[in-house]
Parts: C-alpha cells; structure tokens; sequence
C-alpha cells in the first residue's frame, strides 16, 4: 500500500505479523507492540517510537518525542496544485468579520485597512498589499470565515 | 458558608473553581452560552443554565442574565473567575443588590482600581511609585498631546481592562488614531467599556506582581511574587515564582508596597498589584492593581501551600483569615506554561477546531488546569487559552527540566498550539539567567528567532502517519467529528483499504 504525505511517498507491505516500510529509497522493518485511540508503540528496526496519530480526512496529526507535525495525505496526480490568490486577499486565521471599510470599485493606497478581523478576542486589519482598485468584496461585517477564506479581490 | 455558587466563566477557570466548591461541599450551577452547551464546565457543574448566544455580550458578559440564573437556581454566591465580568464593580454592586454574595473585593475597591486615573492619585498618596501618563481623555486631539508629552512610544490600554485586551504600543504619531479606535472596540467587545488612558511604554522592563490576600477583618498579607515577563502582544505565556531577579531585601519592599497599596482601596479577598520592574536600577512601578483572582495564581499556591480559590470563597462567607504574614514562605520553585490555540508559524494567529487528541502530561511535581478534551471544539468566541500546564520542583533548574518533560508529554490535534514555541522560550540562554523582559519575545522573532521554517517530516513521523491507516482500520483513530470541510475527499475511504 502507497501513501503521499506532503509529497513523500510511504509503501507499507505486511510481513506476518509486522510490516516493512520503503521510504526514500530505504525499507525499514516496524513492529506494531500496541495501537489504539491513535496512540502506537512502535518498533521500527529495533527502536522504540512511541506515536500519537489522528485522522481527519486528508490531514494527518503526528506527535513523537514532543513534536507535533500536521501531514497532508495526497494523491500523486493532484500533487502540486495550488489555488492561486494572487489578486485576493485571504483570511489569515479563522474568525468573525468586524468591519468592511471599502466597497467594490474603491481605489486604495497600499498598506490601507480594507477590513478588519476578529478571533479569541484579537482583532486583525486586512491591508492593501499595494496600491489598486477593490474589485470583489466577498465577505459582509458579522460573517464567520474559515482561515484561507478570499475576502476581497484586487485588481491594478 | 454557601449552600450554591453560580459560576460566571468558563473553561479551566470556571471549573477550578467548581473543584474547590466540591472539596467545601458547596453546590455550582454553571452558565454557558450556545457553543459551549457541550464544554467541561457545563459537563461538570451540578447545574447548568444557558444564557445565550455565543457573542459574550449575550451570555458570559450579561450581567441581568447571569444574575436572573442566580436566583433562578437559588445560589447563596456567584464568583465571576477571571476576565469577563470580574473586575466590573457595577456587576459586584447588582450582585450585592441582589442579595447575593460577590465573591471577590467589594465594589467599592474595585472601582477605585478599576479607574486607573483615581488608583494612580490614591498610589501616590500611599507612597507607591508610578508609570507617568494620563488618564480621562476623549478626543484625538487630547491624546496626541498627551503623547508627546509623555513621548514615543506609548501605551494605550483600556482603562477597565487586563490581560492585554484593548492594549495598543504607538511607536509614532502616525498610528495613534487606528490605535486608539482598535483599543476601544477591543475593549469594548471584552469589557462592555471602552475608555482608554496612555502611558509611557518602558520597553525593556520585567513585570512582576505581588499577590496579595486579605479578609473582612482587617487582616491582609501578600503571599510574594510572580515574574510574568514572558509575554506576546501584552499576553502573558509562561510566569514563575520567585523571581529570578528579586533579592530577599528588594522582595520584602515590594510586598510591603503592595499591601499598602492594596490597604489603600481596604482591600480583601485575592487581588495582584502588578508593578513594571527595571532591572538597571531594581527601581519598581506600580502598573495596576487586578481585583481578582489571577490565571497564574497556581504558581502561587503551590510555592506558598495556600488553596487560594478555597480560601476566597471562605472569606467571602465571613471566615477570618487565620494566618499572618509570617506564617508564609516560597518553598522551592514553580512555574506556569500557558497552552495557546494559536500558531507560531502563522503569525501566533489563533487558531480554532475541534480537539482530535487531547492528553495532558502527569507525574511528580505536574499540575494542569484546563478546560477541554478530546472532542472539545475551540471556537473563535473565547480566549485561546486551551489548557495551563504548571510545575513545582526543589529548584529553578529542576522546575524548568519538568516542565521541559511535560511539554513534551502533552499531546494535542486538531488546532495548533504554542507548545513549541514555549519549549524554544524554555531552553533558550536568555530564559536560564533571567533576563527575559517584556518586550523579549517580540525582540526576538524580529530578529527572525523562533521562526518555524517549513521543516522537513521526520521519516518516524511519515512511517507513523502512513501506518495509522493501516491499523487503525475500523475508524478507531478517525475521530466521529472533523475539522476538514471537503465530505466527499477521496482520502476518507483509505481506511477500508487493506493490502
């Protein structure tokens, strides 16, 4: 079995009881001593590694050793391919939209406040990142918005 | 003593409180607004009333809601945590009006301090040092001139406020006015008041605040120090006890300071007199007084063996307070790591999910106070803080060790943390001989420290990851609830997969 995590590509075979996993090129032989509630205790090639995952769809949570890492489960095909904002502006963090201070066909100046953000009490303003002309607002004062969300877009 | 206390918070605050409620015997009735039906303080109260919507206006800051559920569910008390509605002496007053007991100082010491112009006229006469500034302005205009009197750069900070919110540094002129118009909707939003006063911005001082405990009687002790100098936009993250900075002599001055300081507004129940410390000259400040109990008081009682929460509540009933200033001493060392849902590669940004895994660390020595689990939702209406992590140990060194160990024990998914983060703070040369000031973490990442380049996955973590799908098979890691918006994601059949 082949899995992409952030582009890299993980196979798992099943060995008896065990498994080996080819990564980079190198198989390493894992013991699996105890799995459950996303805790494992692992013996990989001999070592022992404690691991702490969770699931959620595509993305992959990992603690070892204190570490914590978000993966990303991709499919090779997909690999790569961004959504480009280049022209908007996105919601740095998730939360609740306070105030929009411009309206579609504004000119502003770079470094303006377009809207401001809040979230746990702290307060964002989302500024021109140069000077240009509002061309969408796509969020209204009170909206939720997930991290990422575009907000406005610009044009020159 | 009580029969029923009404607690008006939430999460870790609320139920340390509900904890020391059940050692008295006491019955809580805990209040939630709609997001929060499900959280831990709700869960663990022996009563629960909603108030409404999530908006804090609505439900945790609504102060004839909060008093209707008082009476509503015959509570004797209602202790208001810390934040929201703790240091509003109109909210102490309507409680008292309403027959009911305001666990924490009368309203009275609380507007006194609570108005940050009168406190400063009051510290002066009782001999306590202060930050210059002004205090009463309204209009732009007033607060431009205010400013460069005083001179760049400023602090602009509400004048109902703590904890940071409504808290603005103007280095120039230029961004005084959006300053001051953030600071009041901040302000606002948290404390239902939006004057602000200004004052000079030391900038490389330390912070350090005297807790200090008095009861009806007359009888008031500090209970000695907390250095708070860590800190991220006015936040404090990680505090300790005692301060590596204090010597015994430069101590004994400050807490006599900060009793007369408290004595001055006849101060009882919990309070902290916080004072901004210059560390070239030892000379001290006093900055405000917090008329309530304080988010870092565990450090406090695990160095002096006092249950503070316990304790407020019994002097709040009447108790006189048995111990004198003599009676306390700091034993050993301990400190606290404040758990944020926020993400340092993101700019500490917050950020917000429901909790997949969630394992607090244990062990000698290890106290954690928080208000979530695995399957809690951290939602964008409340503070960040997910959890506090405190230490006790023998010394500095040990304290610091244990708490580098914990750290590494506490494991959450789901929303990014300052776990990190506060372990880079912890090992870092600066935080070992003390010399972190209040302006030190912002210094730092300036300077490009801390800055999490986007690091390459540790092949256990790819192997780990990978393997999950494989034997977690029968969902036992897919948490029934998500974070990731996409329902039909191809990935999510993976884990029927078997080769």
């Amino acid at each position: 079995m082949k899995t992409i995590l952030n582009s890299q590509v993980v196979e798992i075979n099943p060995s008896g009881e065990n498994y080996t996993v080819t990564l980079d090129g190198k198989t390493v032989f894992v013991q699996v001593i105890r799995a459950e509630d996303g805790h494992m205790d692992l013996l990989i090639d001999g070592q022992r590694v404690t691991a702490h995952v969770s699931s959620d769809m595509a993305k992959r949570w990992v603690t070892i050793d204190g570490r914590t890492i978000m993966l990303t489960k991709t499919s090779g095909a997909k690999q790569g391919v961004r959504h480009d904002h280049a022209g908007g502006l996105i919601a740095p963090m998730p939360g609740q939209v306070r105030s929009v201070s411009v309206r579609v066909g504004d000119v502003v100046k770079k470094g303006q406040t377009l809207l401001t953000m809040e979230a746990m009490k702290m307060e964002i303003r989302i500024q021109a990142l140069k000077d240009g002309r509002v061309k969408s607002v796509f969020v209204s004062q009170g909206q939720t918005v997930e991290r990422e969300q575009i907000l406005i877009e610009m044009e020159d | 003593m009580f029969n029923k206390i009404l607690i008006a918070n939430r999460g870790e605050i609320a139920i340390r409180i509900i904890r020391a409620c059940r050692e008295l015997g006491i019955k809580t009735v805990a209040v939630y607004s709609t997001v929060d039906e499900h959280a831990q303080h709700v869960q663990l109260a022996d009563e629960s009333i909603l108030l409404g919507e999530a908006a804090p206006r609505e439900s945790y800051l609504n102060m004839d809601k909060l008093i209707r559920a008082a009476l509503d569910s015959k509570a004797d008390a209602i202790h208001p945590g810390y934040g929201f509605l703790s240091e509003n002496a109109s909210f102490a007053a309507a409680v008292d009006s309403a027959g009911l007991t305001f666990i924490g100082p009368s309203a009275d010491s609380i507007r006194a301090m609570g108005d940050k112009a009168e406190s400063k006229i009051l510290m002066k006469q009782s001999g306590v040092p202060t930050v210059p500034g002004f205090e009463g302005l309204e209009s732009d205009g007033d607060f431009k001139n205010a400013a460069k009197e005083i001179g760049y750069p400023v602090l602009v900070k509400a004048a109902a406020g703590g904890g940071g919110k409504g808290m603005r540094v103007v280095n120039a002129e230029g961004e005084l006015s959006e300053a001051i118009e953030s600071a009041r909707r901040e302000a606002l939003n948290s404390f239902g008041d939006e004057r602000l006063l200004i004052e000079k911005y030391l900038a490389d001082a330390h912070h350090i605040e005297f807790q200090v405990f008095g009861d009806m009687h007359g009888n008031l002790i500090h209970l000695f120090e907390r250095e708070c100098s860590v800190q991220r936009r006015h936040q404090k993250i990680i505090e300790e006890t005692p301060s590596p900075l204090l010597t015994a002599e430069i101590r004994a001055r400050m807490g006599e300071a900060a009793v007369a300081a408290a004595k001055a507004v006849n101060y009882y129940n919990a309070g902290t007199i916080e004072f901004i410390f210059d560390p070239q000259t030892a000379r001290y400040y006093f900055l405000e007084m917090n008329t309530r109990l304080q988010v870092e008081h565990p450090i406090s009682e695990l160095v002096t063996g006092i249950d503070l929460v316990q304790w407020q509540i019994r002097i709040a009933a009447g108790e006189k307070f048995p111990f004198t200033q003599s009676d306390f001493h700091q034993h050993g060392h301990a400190i606290e790591c404040r758990v944020y849902a926020e993400d340092p590669s993101n700019g500490f940004l917050p950020s917000t999910g429901i909790l997949l895994q969630f394992i607090e660390p244990r062990g000698p020595g290890i106290r954690v106070d928080s208000g979530f689990k695995t399957g809690s939702d951290v939602t964008h209406f409340y503070d960040p803080l997910l959890a506090k992590l405190i230490v006790h140990a023998e010394t500095r060194d040990v304290a610091i060790q244990r708490m580098q160990t914990a750290l590494r024990e506490f494991i959450v998914h789901g929303v990014v943390t300052n776990i990190d983060f506060m372990q880079a703070v912890l090992k870092h040369e600066d935080f070992a001989q003390g010399k972190v000031s209040t302006r030190w973490v912002e210094k730092k990442l300036e300077l490009g420290e801390f800055l999490q380049t986007q690091q390459i996955p540790a092949a256990q973590s790819l192997i780990a990851a990978s393997l999950a799908d494989v034997v977690f098979v029968g969902a036992k890691a897919q948490p029934a609830v998500s974070n990731e918006t996409d329902p039909f994601n191809p990935w999510k059949q993976t884990n029927n997969y078997r080769n």
